[in-house]
């Protein structure tokens, strides 16, 4: 971290480390969303091998870049090693729909299994690093791994969990606290800072994600700030108030 | 940085050598064609995508002139042909439509500035209609404190004038001075009587404004102790909110004006110490407050408050409350710093007015500051408003590790330390009540681009 910050053409830091440390043949990348299913129920190394083989380090991708698009052909999951990656469709009349934020040790793609196809569009919204999961290969390994099996389910609920959250009748504050909170949430399950966020999406995708106006968007993070829950300058945002916030997220997010 | 500095002539003159103002930073030489209008147009739609976009701030350069003050370094045209200002201003109203629709309507515009040249070489009735423009493409802020401020040449304008000027919401003024003594403003070309000033002074007061500057320049030709100490009991006497008193730097061959001052009438390096001193002693006895570089301020302005708050800027009209503003420039010359993007329109008005007559942005030149450039631009901004830099503060806002990333500058700091200008400790850097005077100069040990033995310092005008 020290290191890559210390370079002048280097962008920007992130309050926390940008990207994970990468793994090798019998090491697991830092932010692998696999690698606790693999280790906690004692694989061997072999079984990491085998885990690694179906692995496939891909990137960068640029700022803007497409990653899938709607309609192609589903081979692979992926993992988000660093950046962050949008998912989106576009409405009949051509307008974006926001689905969701998939940050380093997240999982692109799952909601393609069942189609064959992707039926969504990924978009690099920084430099963005992935790691690829060819996926008949990893269904026929979970075969043989429950844990990784196990993993697989957890993550294909998570992904469900998600699309629902903001599908009820809350407010702007509420929306915007419980995303606050669940991307912090996110962060620190991947040993980030759970106060310090750099949001990398832009304000109109943020209005978009939970349905909003971007002025609303802008008008509420201004009235949080304004009552000491949260500090925003440009794209860095700290939560003041861990408490106050999360009150205000528990009727979107119920835990 | 509340009182003012103690005055060592001698250290003074060890330092008065050429070093950039540090209006922004990176500097304009920094500047690059490879920047124009697409860069532009993105950097405006990629800050209006901030969670919290900025306010903004606009900058309109009058270009023109009624007659020339030989000192002056600035952008302007010398005419007496008023319909020059009806053209001029038929073009800034399709600038400001081409700028407007760029930035989202929520972004308050909390200041607006007219310099020059000299703004008042519109009449008010064109005042009048470049706001009412500028307030139809952009969102007027209706904050009390928003600010609309305007540069004023005392002899062009009348009570009248200033009146129509509060009534358009014009709030600041900064009139210029530069010396009352007759003997110097004749050799600089600017005769202008104590008694017109004062009276667009009163007629700012009747008005309203909320502070009136007043700009002094100090080592014009024929300058005196006690001539320069006349105008500046002159100036106290009326109270003007904020002072600026400037430096003369004498470069005709960049600013060719100057040209026509005669270099025998120049006070010695040792006479301009004495009239700085001078100043500073008077305006010291007359309470105002030392903000830095060449402003000094009344406890009560903004200025002074924001300083105390931790919370003044510097930007391209010098120090200010609303640096914290995308800021928008239009006309001629005109700078715009929006995002981490600094950008410039053409030097000059043909080109300008054949980009705007083509329908396209003027930008000329800019740079995108790298993640380097944001940390030092941070840095200068700490040690040029408030001589201090907290190395815990800065090490979170970039993620770096102070001493380390820095040691290079450090070293260049070194002799500067032992001089007694800044004092350096585990947690920080603090300007000396010594140093105070040589900010530009301390400054300069972080400019990376300075380091770089293309760097042209002759571009830049001498500290003192």
């Amino acid at each position: 971290m020290a290191v890559a910050a210390l370079n002048p053409a280097s962008r920007r830091p992130l309050p926390s480390p940008a990207a994970a440390d990468d793994g090798d043949a019998l090491r697991f990348c830092s932010t692998c969303a696999f690698s606790d299913a693999c280790l906690s129920q004692g694989y061997d190394k072999s079984a990491l091998m085998d885990l690694h083989v179906l692995v496939e380090h891909v990137g960068p991708y640029r700022e803007g870049e497409h990653i899938f698009r709607e309609g192609d052909e589903f081979n692979a999951i992926a993992a988000v090693r660093a950046g962050t990656v949008k998912t989106y469709v576009l409405d009949a009349a051509g307008h974006e729909q926001v689905l969701g934020f998939h940050l380093p040790g997240e999982i692109i793609g799952l909601s393609a299994i069942s189609q064959s196809r992707y039926p969504c569009n990924a978009v690099a919204l920084d430099t963005v690093m992935l790691c690829r999961f060819s996926f008949p290969k990893m269904a026929l390994l979970a075969t043989r791994m429950p844990g990784l099996q196990a993993q697989l389910f957890r993550l294909l609920s998570e992904d469900i969990g998600k699309a629902s959250l903001l599908a009820g009748d809350f407010s702007a504050d509420e929306r915007m606290a419980a995303f606050l909170v669940a991307l912090s949430r996110r962060y620190q399950r991947r040993g980030f800072s759970a106060t310090r966020l750099h949001l990398t999406m832009t304000r109109t995708d943020i209005a978009n994600y939970l349905r909003l106006a971007p002025e609303t968007v802008s008008r509420v993070l201004k009235r949080l700030q304004d009552d000491g829950l949260v500090r925003v300058e440009r794209r860095e945002l700290e939560i003041l108030d861990v408490a106050r916030i999360e009150a205000l997220a528990l009727n979107v997010l119920r835990h | 940085m509340a009182t003012l500095p103690p005055f060592d002539a001698d250290l003074l003159r060890r330092y008065d050598r050429p070093g950039p103002r540090y209006t922004s930073y990176p500097t304009a030489p920094q500047f690059h064609s490879g920047f124009g209008e697409t860069q532009f147009r993105h950097a405006a739609q990629l800050s209006n995508e901030d969670p919290i976009p900025r306010r903004l701030s606009l900058y309109v350069h009058v270009p023109f002139c009624f007659s020339p003050c030989f000192y002056c370094g600035c952008n302007r045209i010398i005419t007496r042909d008023h319909s020059r200002a009806d053209a001029y201003l038929s073009r800034l109203v399709r600038e400001a439509a081409m700028l407007g629709p760029l930035f989202d309507r929520d972004r308050d515009v909390m200041q607006v500035h007219l310099g020059g040249g000299t703004p008042n070489f519109l009449a008010p009735g064109q005042i009048g209609e470049l706001l009412e423009t500028l307030s139809r493409h952009f969102h007027f802020s209706q904050s009390p404190s928003r600010d609309f401020s305007i540069e004023i040449d005392p002899r062009f304008i009348n009570a009248g004038d200033v009146e129509a000027l509060a009534f358009m919401g014009f709030n600041r003024a900064s009139l210029g001075v530069q010396d009352f003594d007759p003997v110097v403003q004749q050799a600089v070309n600017r005769l202008q009587s104590v008694e017109e000033t004062q009276a667009v002074i009163d007629a700012c007061r009747t008005n309203g404004f909320r502070s009136v500057n007043v700009d002094l320049i100090y080592g014009l030709p024929r300058q005196t102790r006690e001539g320069f100490g006349k105008t500046l009991d002159t100036v106290v006497a009326s109270r003007p909110d904020r002072l600026a008193v400037y430096g003369y730097a004498h470069m005709p061959t960049l600013f060719r004006p100057q040209q026509r001052i005669n270099e025998a009438d120049l006070p010695s390096a040792e006479d301009k110490l004495g009239l700085l001193q001078l100043a500073i002693e008077k305006l010291s006895a007359a309470g105002y407050q030392y903000i830095g570089m060449d402003h000094f301020a009344l406890p009560g302005d903004d200025l002074a408050v924001a300083q105390a708050q931790g919370q003044l800027q510097r930007n391209f009209m010098g120090y200010t409350t609303h640096a914290d503003c995308d800021l928008v420039g239009l006309g001629v010359s005109s700078i715009s710093h929006v995002g981490d993007t600094y950008s410039q329109n053409p030097r000059d008005l043909p080109s300008w007015e054949i980009a705007i007559d083509a329908g396209r942005l003027p930008t000329w030149r800019g740079l995108s500051l790298d993640a380097d450039d944001v940390l030092r631009a941070d840095l200068i901004q700490q040690l040029m408003c408030h001589g201090e830099v907290d190395f815990a503060a800065l090490e979170q806002r970039h993620g770096i590790e102070f001493e380390t990333y820095f040691c290079h500058d450090l070293l260049r700091l070194q002799p500067l330390e032992a001089d007694g200008l800044v004092e350096r400790s585990a947690r920080g850097l603090r300007v000396t009540s010594r140093g105070r005077l040589l900010l530009r100069i301390i400054a300069a040990c972080f400019d990376r681009y300075l380091q770089q033995p293309q760097a042209a310092p002759s571009r830049f005008s001498k500290v003192i």
